[in-house]
């Protein structure tokens, strides 16, 4: 038997043996990233949050999002996520810099999140330093063409759920879809486009903030079979006083708020839906390849193919 | 030993000796009486509240509406809600008391100092308290079993501070030269766990580190926390335990030397594992999945040496209910080792990655193993604590079955369903959602294996409440389950 100094010393050493291997020399090695940039010191990638996404990111690890849903894509050679369109490159050490908390994710009981922000239609999607924009934007006149169907949304409504044609698009081969989509800029959510066919009449624009609202607030309005908890008390149901406000989310059916009330995202709420709008991973890093193997594509147009899966 | 040639109580040396001994242990044994019994009456509080926010979370994940008006009820948050519970308050408690316990034992000294022991479990539980009313009220972190707020995370480790002096200044009062593997388990946990703790608050919240490293520092933490904190005291407790009741020494010391210092070495190394395929450097994780498999070195040692001592004395399982518990939760110890190489290994890890397998992981760890053996050490504890023997035998193997079938079927239930979740998530074929769809019937099944647990859990905290108020039998005897005399003559 050792004697009590070897083991006490025994007990620092292999702990302190774990510590340095598993912390202190990853640190070192990928600990101190920065932005990338290309040559005229522009296009600068990633970029800090701005405030409404940042305290999202509170409201986001608060709620406990993170037990279902993940944000990290695996390559194409360990995982499909890539073949989802969940983006079009796997997640690397540079995407994460400026985060913190980090939300990579150990469960998907819902879909992956790492590009929910590059999903959203083009006219909504953030501008560089995060959703605040979007956000303002949301209740904007983008969401007027899919009032008018509300009537007939009742029954219909979680259509194209089931439906084989996303499992279909989404088996075809990759390249091709992703390199269709990039290759036709006005990708935009029109209905008759094949990049969103689990479009729901009577909806907002998918991954539009309206429909994050939605979605939030109500999420089997949208998906039937969807298990995620709504989280009603992220809004406000009020009466309307002299006009409906412009914040309003907009709901069918059951979930519709009484005559002249109204249900309001609350300020968390919006913070939540601003920094959903600012998760994307879609602009090309040095470190990965892209699924179009060029990662040279401008900044722009950058945007990731729309899902064609969408859950 | 008795005539039956079962040693159902302690063997008696000769008649002066024994006597002392016995007198000795008795008045150690009443020293610890009041801060034992104040862990462990909080930890079976908080199993209580944790086991109710489980079914409530089992419940809500089957209704997802079910009171989404109230925000510190969402999902979300009850869920942390009841893992802090049950890894704070429930199991480091109810270690603690276990710990506490052994330690004056095996120190053979009076329990000095209580008061640092009570001020500690006063803030323990009142850090316990705040950091689970945080998580309601919205303050949770996001790192898991880290997501107490910095001010609960503070009082914790004030608490943690007390107690762990505590234990240094009790080691030097023991007598006798020698420390036994008990011990060694012991110091390393009481040793371990503020290192780790303050690491882990220190490089999240103080001094952040960068990105992806934060997650990276969470999972070492995590993996760390189950290994060198309730690993550490679930062996040294079995390592008493099993020998005291059968009445035989370990079989051998050499192998339990050999098998804690790979377990501390190897088992410290692991974590990494679990962001497989991550946003990583690969060598991290292949340096998990390496000691992952090189834990196999200390179970083998582990189980081969608790399997020679018990070899010839597991008819005693019949009897003893400590020894029940005890050697099915060290035999659990090696399926959840066993268990945690074959998914840390790429290829499976690629089909249970961001599944429910990983829930089983740790229910294997925290519960089969871990709380199955504290289980076993209160079942043998108590009685010496307040000088009453258990009342119900009924009870007792009530206990002891519901808790092994829920477990059993809980991590059958979440294994399976979690790596179908993961064939479907890895079929580019199907939709995501059908891989969730998968998954639900057997979240369903778990939450059966959850009203077993919760059964045993309360028919565990009723018996223990009986003790408590001094209802247990009089008597010299121990309680065991089944009637010795009349099996023995029969059987033997």
């Amino acid at each position: 038997m050792k004697g009590l100094a070897s083991l006490f010393l025994g007990i620092f050493g292999t702990f302190a043996f774990s510590w340095v291997g598993l912390t202190v020399i990853p640190n070192w090695q990928i600990g101190h990233l920065n932005p990338q940039s290309d040559e005229e010191g522009t296009d600068i990638y990633p970029q800090p949050q701005s405030g409404m996404a940042e305290r999202g990111a509170r409201v986001y690890a608060a709620n406990g999002c993170i037990y279902c849903h993940s944000q990290q894509l695996r390559a194409d050679y360990a995982a499909n996520d890539i073949e989802r369109k969940w983006g079009d490159r796997r997640s690397a050490p540079r995407d994460y810099i400026f985060d913190r908390p980090v939300f990579l994710g150990k469960m998907r009981m819902g879909q992956d999140l790492a590009n929910i922000g590059a999903r959203a239609p083009k006219e909504q999607e953030s501008a560089p330093p995060g959703g605040a924009a979007a956000v303002a934007a949301s209740p904007s006149p983008a969401t007027s063409p899919v009032k008018a169907p509300a009537a007939s949304s009742a029954s219909p409504a979680p259509k194209a759920l089931t439906s084989p044609a996303p499992v279909g698009a989404s088996a075809s081969p990759p390249p091709a879809a992703a390199t269709a989509a990039a290759g036709s800029p006005a990708a935009s959510p029109s209905p008759a486009g094949a990049p969103w066919p689990v479009q729901t009449a009577g909806e907002p624009p998918m991954y539009s903030a309206a429909w994050h609202h939605v979605h939030l607030y109500s999420p089997r309005s949208i998906n039937v079979d969807s298990n995620m908890p709504s989280y009603r008390f992220l809004y406000q149901n009020r009466r309307i006083s002299d006009a409906r406000s412009a914040d309003a989310i907009q709901l069918t059916g059951s979930d519709a708020p009484p005559e002249g009330w109204e249900i309001v995202p609350t300020f968390d709420a919006k913070c939540l839906v601003a920094y959903l709008m600012s998760l994307n991973q879609s602009h090309p890093l040095k470190d990965v390849r892209s699924a179009e193997g060029a990662p040279a594509a401008p900044a722009p147009a950058a945007g990731s193919p729309p899902p064609a899966s969408p859950k | 030993m008795n005539a039956t040639g079962i040693p159902l109580k302690e063997p008696t040396v000769s008649a002066a000796a024994g006597d002392m001994e016995q007198l000795e242990r008795a008045y150690i044994d009443a020293s610890t009486r009041v801060p034992v019994l104040i862990f462990y009456t909080s930890a079976m509080a908080w199993l209580v509240l944790g086991t109710l926010l489980a079914g409530f979370v089992s419940w809500k994940l089957d209704s997802p509406d079910l009171l989404s008006d109230i925000s510190f009820l969402t999902w979300g948050r009850v869920r942390p809600a009841h893992m802090n519970v049950m890894v704070y308050g429930w199991a480091s408690m109810a270690g603690i008391g276990t710990a506490i316990w052994l330690m004056a034992r095996l120190c053979r000294t009076l329990l000095r100092y209580p008061l640092l022991l009570v001020a500690g479990a006063c803030f323990w539980n009142l850090g316990v308290l705040l950091g689970v009313g945080g998580i309601l009220l919205g303050d949770s972190t996001g790192y898991q079993w880290l997501e107490f707020p910095g001010y609960a995370a503070v009082i914790l480790f004030v608490a943690y501070t007390l107690v762990v002096s505590w234990a240094v200044l009790m080691f030097r009062y023991r007598r006798g030269e020698q420390i036994y593997i008990t011990q060694w388990y012991l110091l390393g946990a009481f040793l371990w766990f503020p290192w780790l703790y303050a690491a882990g608050q220190l490089m999240l919240f103080v001094v952040p580190v960068q990105g992806v490293l934060q997650s990276a520092v969470g999972w070492w933490y995590a993996n760390n926390l189950l290994f060198l904190w309730f690993g550490a005291i679930g062996l040294g407790t079995a390592y008493y335990m099993i020998p005291k009741v059968i009445g035989r020494p370990v079989y051998s010391y050499h192998l339990a030397t050999i098998g804690f210092w790979t377990y501390a070495l190897f088992s410290s190394w692991t974590g990494m594992q679990r962001l497989v395929d991550g946003p990583f450097p690969a060598w991290m994780i292949t340096a998990s999945i390496a000691a992952t498999i090189l834990t196999m070195i200390p179970v083998a040692t582990v189980g081969l040496n608790h399997h020679m001592t018990m070899q010839g004395y597991f008819p005693l399982m019949r009897y003893s209910p400590t020894l029940r518990f005890t050697v099915f939760g060290a035999m659990s110890y090696t399926v959840f080792s066993v268990i945690g190489v074959l998914i840390s290994l790429r290829s499976v890890a690629r089909y249970v990655n961001f599944t429910q397998a990983s829930i089983a992981y740790s229910h294997l760890g925290l519960y089969a193993f871990f709380t199955m053996v504290i289980f076993g050490s209160m079942y043998y504890i108590v009685p010496r604590l307040v000088g009453r023997e258990w009342r119900y035998a009924s009870l007792i193997k009530l206990h002891f079955w519901a808790s092994a079938y829920g477990i059993g079927l809980m991590t059958l239930m979440l294994l399976a369903g979690g790596f179908l979740q993961g064939v479907d998530m890895q079929n580019p074929t199907l939709a995501f959602s059908e891989s969730v769809e998968t998954a639900l019937p057997y979240l369903r099944g778990r939450s059966l294996s959850g009203i077993l647990l919760a059964a045993a859990h309360f028919i565990f905290a009723y018996h223990f409440g009986l003790m408590l108020l001094g209802l247990g039998r009089t008597s010299t005897v121990p309680t065991f389950l089944n009637p010795v005399e009349a099996e023995t003559s029969g059987g033997h």
